[in-house]
């Protein structure tokens, strides 16, 4: 793609060159016309090499997202009914954070479920260990040890229930990671669409600077944006740079440096 | 520390604020209420009744930092300790939630431990200062 245009604009630029020698030469002879002419076709041919590009970008554009559409990631998503209206980056990243947050409230809600049946567990089995330490040092009247062997057994009958349920709980938690190689999927497209995007963008930008600097336009520099602490930048991604604290142990170095 | 002290959870990830929520019942405190940001939070905080306040920094609609200012701007509400939650970690930033008057500062990722030691810290100065 770059070799084509790169070489349109190489015989734009060598078009130019003959064009304003021959130019010289008509405005020098008199002959208006022709000279006229000259002008007109230059101009055209700047036109053409600009829109050329232009149209080759638009097509590479509409290729990348067409194919990104397409993508075998829409197969995966279809599973789930509504997924199918997933088009385009957007949809696709909010799929993310619903799957996420999907796992993330199924795991809890295992969770939730789990810490009663342990806690159940673990205070059945302190009643019944106080009465057992008695049981071994023969401390028990004959009532008090037919009571504890039906808590036993039922102590064990309801310990392989609560088992059978952590471990269907902890099954579900597993299945639920499956999120992880989806989501993946997902942002790796995004991500693929993105640089595709970049480095046609960065393209353009190259062809309009040389459309600039053959056209004698000049801009005048923006400021950037200053970056703003107080809307947040979300999680430190890059830890290298030594304005990010890596640990609660740093920021709590800091604080008490700042008295706290 | 008053067990059934009221706090406020604000953070835009519902995931987080359970997450929140589960580990502050965990460790004793189940008197909690919720809000998405700054924005629907400061009417809970306006209503009265809250003890403490967890918040995350980077909401849509009003940030926790701005949250932070409001509050401690606000004649009835400055003295509410306030507890930052937060995946916001440049050194910045923790100076700025310090001089705007923030308790406690934990960085997610971050443990029940720290969670829990933050808390504690807070309510002990607290107590100190009574």
């Amino acid at each position: 793609m770059s070799d084509s245009s790169t070489s349109q604009f190489y015989n734009f630029e060598n078009e130019m060159k003959d064009g304003a020698v021959d130019l010289l030469q008509a405005v020098e002879s008199g002959n208006f016309a022709n000279a006229v002419k000259i002008v007109q076709d230059l101009s055209e041919s700047r036109h053409k090499s600009f829109y050329n590009e232009v149209g080759h970008l638009t097509r590479s554009l509409h290729d990348a997202i067409r194919d990104f559409q397409m993508s075998t990631v829409d197969q995966i998503v279809s599973k789930d009914d509504d997924a199918s209206k997933i088009t385009d980056a957007t949809d696709r990243l909010n799929y993310v954070i619903e799957m996420t947050s999907h796992a993330a409230n199924v795991t809890m809600d295992m969770i939730d479920s789990s810490v009663p049946v342990a806690g159940q567990l673990q205070s059945q089995a302190r009643e019944l260990r106080k009465d057992w330490e008695r049981l071994i040092q023969r401390d028990l009247s004959p009532e008090e040890f037919r009571s504890l062997y039906k808590r036993m057994d039922i102590f064990l009958k309801d310990t392989d229930e609560s088992a059978t349920v952590l471990h269907s709980n902890l099954n579900s938690i597993l299945l639920e990671q499956g999120y992880q190689d989806l989501t993946g999927q997902v942002i790796t497209k995004v991500t693929e669409l993105i640089r595709d995007v970049e480095d046609k963008l960065v393209h353009l930008v190259a062809v309009a600077g040389r459309i600039d600097s053959i056209s004698g336009i000049e801009h005048q520099k923006k400021q950037t944006d200053v970056d703003s602490d107080d809307r947040g930048h979300g999680p430190a991604i890059n830890s290298e740079s030594p304005e990010v604290l890596n640990s609660q142990d740093e920021v709590d170095d800091l604080l008490s440096s700042l008295g706290f | 520390m008053d067990k059934n002290m009221k706090i406020l959870i604000v953070d835009d990830f519902s995931t987080m604020r359970r997450i929140i929520k589960n580990l502050l019942r965990d460790l004793g405190f189940t008197n909690t209420v919720e809000a998405d940001d700054g924005t629907t939070a400061l009417p809970i905080l306006q209503a009265g009744s809250i003890d403490f306040l967890v918040t995350d920094w980077n909401m849509p609609g009003m940030t926790g930092i701005e949250l932070l200012r409001v509050v401690r701007a606000d004649e009835k509400l400055k003295s509410i300790p306030i507890l930052m939650v937060t995946a916001e970690a440049k050194r910045d930033q923790i100076i700025a939630a310090a001089q705007a008057g923030v308790n406690g500062y934990v960085v997610k990722p971050f443990t029940a431990v720290a969670l829990k030691e933050k808390i504690e810290k807070i309510f002990e100065r607290i107590d100190a200062g009574n």
